[in-house]
């Protein structure tokens, strides 16, 4: 009852999803992908992470319809986005998006806007804008055989986004780009997000994702390997991060016998002290003449969880 | 459903332009027209008739030739190249897919069979004085039945290679055309109401020969058209819903 409900609030809902290849007539299946579940609650960013092989990419394309399911539901906007009328109001960029060659830029961007049923009347102007936002103005007529990977990365986000749709799905969006092309990709995300527009986003890049996501859903070997809110996954129970400027070489004794993976740098020390001791160590620090910059719960990197949780989870694939 | 067909059809009209296969198979089935009336053997009174039935057959081969270059290999292309994963995921659904891909082949065989079909009646009137009009009727008969061809192809290639679709291409037509070879004559097991015959589309003796084709006959023409392309293209549908992209 509860999920029924769930699914309908989402922007995506993906329930059961299971996708089982076989290799050759009458040899066993196998799951690339097995009972996963999706939530992304609207106008959110939610990242899929995952190693090479966990089953991203073919979670995406079942739920847009591009590779038939073996079970599961797959819901955008309370549609059935399996589909054809499910997937209207969605922009999707598929990793290394690829256009006929023979078209510019603009010609793309109509034939897409065609397809998504774009009023006539708004489609240059859509388009026009369009090109602009993604960095390619003045490039609307040029062929895309000219394009470099980067510039048609940057094609493949407008193309996404030409239908004005509620719900933006991106596979590596920021693959091919230079580091400025990278910024320009996660402030785009951020400004959708702020419209309400809902971003699923898929990406090897973890600092991407921890910069944009409001909540990640990590797979591993075609399963779920761990969700949630970004920062309850990387927060560290029971331990609080401390960074302070001390006068003199080390920390006053009190503070260093609670504290533990310590790092100093230009002065500034960093470290982790159990939650409980935290008045006890800014005290200490006052009484020592030093100064606390800031206390924060401490945080696992994404990049460390993420290394943590794929080692954990082969163990348990390996023993399935 | 015509504003997601269409556009997908105008995509195929636009690459084929732009493919030089098209253009070439056209100049040099317009050199070979030029060259029909130089052939050694015609019969005096006979010209005309003879010229107009090797320039049916120019007008097939030249059909053939750019429905098969264009319709075997869209499909396979577009699905290797992942182009269509865009056009797919923005709704458009795959039955859909494949009709607008085989209308923008249907389309480009249309202007390739018009466009010879002017230059062979340039040719017929510069070297015998007269308005062909019955070559425009053998026109109608070939585009249609490049149509069914167009609609075989495309349906074959949502599941496999442009080699495997040629070759079954070719086939269905050697098969199409055998009808009184392979099943004789009637029998009492008589097959031939059953046959998928594309013999309804030779229009070669009235065009060449007679006075030209009835009306009531071009309409029929146009029935056996529907009926096979549309069964071909339901098939295709089917087949390619079924598939991973």
């Amino acid at each position: 009852m509860s999920d029924a409900r769930d699914d309908t609030s989402a922007a995506i809902a993906i329930q059961g999803a299971r996708k089982a290849y076989r290799p050759i007539v009458g040899a066993p299946s196998r799951d690339a992908v097995c009972d996963v579940t999706i939530r992304v609650a609207p106008g959110t960013i939610h990242g899929l992470l995952g190693p090479n092989g966990a089953g991203k990419t073919t979670t995406l394309k079942m739920l847009l319809g591009l590779v038939k399911p073996t079970a599961g539901t797959f819901r955008i906007m309370g549609e059935d986005s399996t589909r054809p009328a499910g997937r209207r109001d969605v922009g999707f960029m598929p990793e290394q998006p690829y256009f006929p060659q023979h078209l510019t830029a603009a010609h793309a961007l109509r034939l897409y806007a065609r397809l998504s049923g774009v009023p006539k009347g708004e489609i240059a102007s859509r388009t026009s804008a369009l090109l602009e936002r993604v960095g390619l103005a003045g490039r609307d007529r040029v062929t895309l055989d000219t394009f470099s990977r980067g510039m048609l990365q940057r094609l493949g986000i407008a193309q996404a986004l030409i239908n004005e749709p509620q719900v933006v799905i991106l596979d590596e969006p920021a693959s091919g780009l230079d580091p400025v092309g990278q910024r320009d990709v996660r402030n785009l995300m951020l400004a959708l997000r702020d419209a309400g527009v809902t971003v699923l986003l898929s990406s090897h890049q973890l600092s991407e994702v921890e910069t944009v996501c409001d909540d990640v859903t990590i797979m591993n070997a075609g399963r779920v390997a761990a969700e949630g809110v970004l920062d309850s996954l990387l927060n560290i129970e029971g331990r609080t991060s401390v960074r302070a400027r001390v006068p003199g070489d080390a920390l006053p004794p009190a503070v260093a016998s609670r504290a533990e993976s310590i790092a100093v740098s230009g002065g500034l020390w960093v470290f982790s002290v159990p939650d409980e001791s935290v008045r006890f160590v800014v005290d200490a620090m006052d009484d020592a003449g030093g100064r606390v910059v800031s206390v924060m719960p401490m945080r696992d990197s994404l990049e460390d969880y993420f290394a943590r949780l794929l080692a954990m989870t082969a163990g348990e694939v390996g023993s399935r | 459903m015509m504003g997601r067909i269409l556009p997908i059809a105008s995509a195929v009209v636009a690459d084929s332009l732009r493919r030089k296969v098209v253009y070439v198979v056209l100049v040099f089935a317009a050199l070979l027209a030029f060259a029909i009336p130089s052939l050694p053997d015609y019969g005096l009174g006979v010209q005309s008739a003879v010229f107009r039935e090797v320039a049916l057959a120019l007008a097939y081969v030249t059909a053939l030739v750019v429905t098969l270059s264009l319709a075997a290999n869209r499909v396979p292309a577009e699905v290797e190249r992942r182009t269509v994963y865009n056009v797919v995921a923005k709704g458009v659904s795959r039955p859909e897919y494949l009709l607008g891909t085989w209308l923008g082949v249907f389309m480009v065989a249309g202007g390739a069979m018009a466009a010879f079909t002017i230059i062979e009646q340039v040719v017929g009137y510069i070297t015998y004085g007269e308005i062909m009009w019955q070559l425009w009727q053998g026109a109608f008969a070939v585009w249609l039945e490049m149509g069914v061809v167009a609609a075989l192809a495309v349906a074959v290639s949502a599941i496999t290679g442009p080699v495997v679709v040629v070759t079954a291409s070719l086939a269905a037509l050697f098969i199409g055309h055998s009808r009184s070879t392979l099943l004789g004559g009637e029998g009492a097991l008589d097959l031939s109401p059953f046959y998928p015959s594309l013999d309804a589309f030779n229009v070669v003796n009235p065009v060449a020969h007679g006075s030209g084709v009835p009306l009531v006959y071009l309409v029929s023409m146009v029935a056996v058209f529907v009926g096979m392309a549309g069964l071909s293209l339901i098939v295709g549908s089917i087949l390619f819903s079924r598939r991973d992209l």
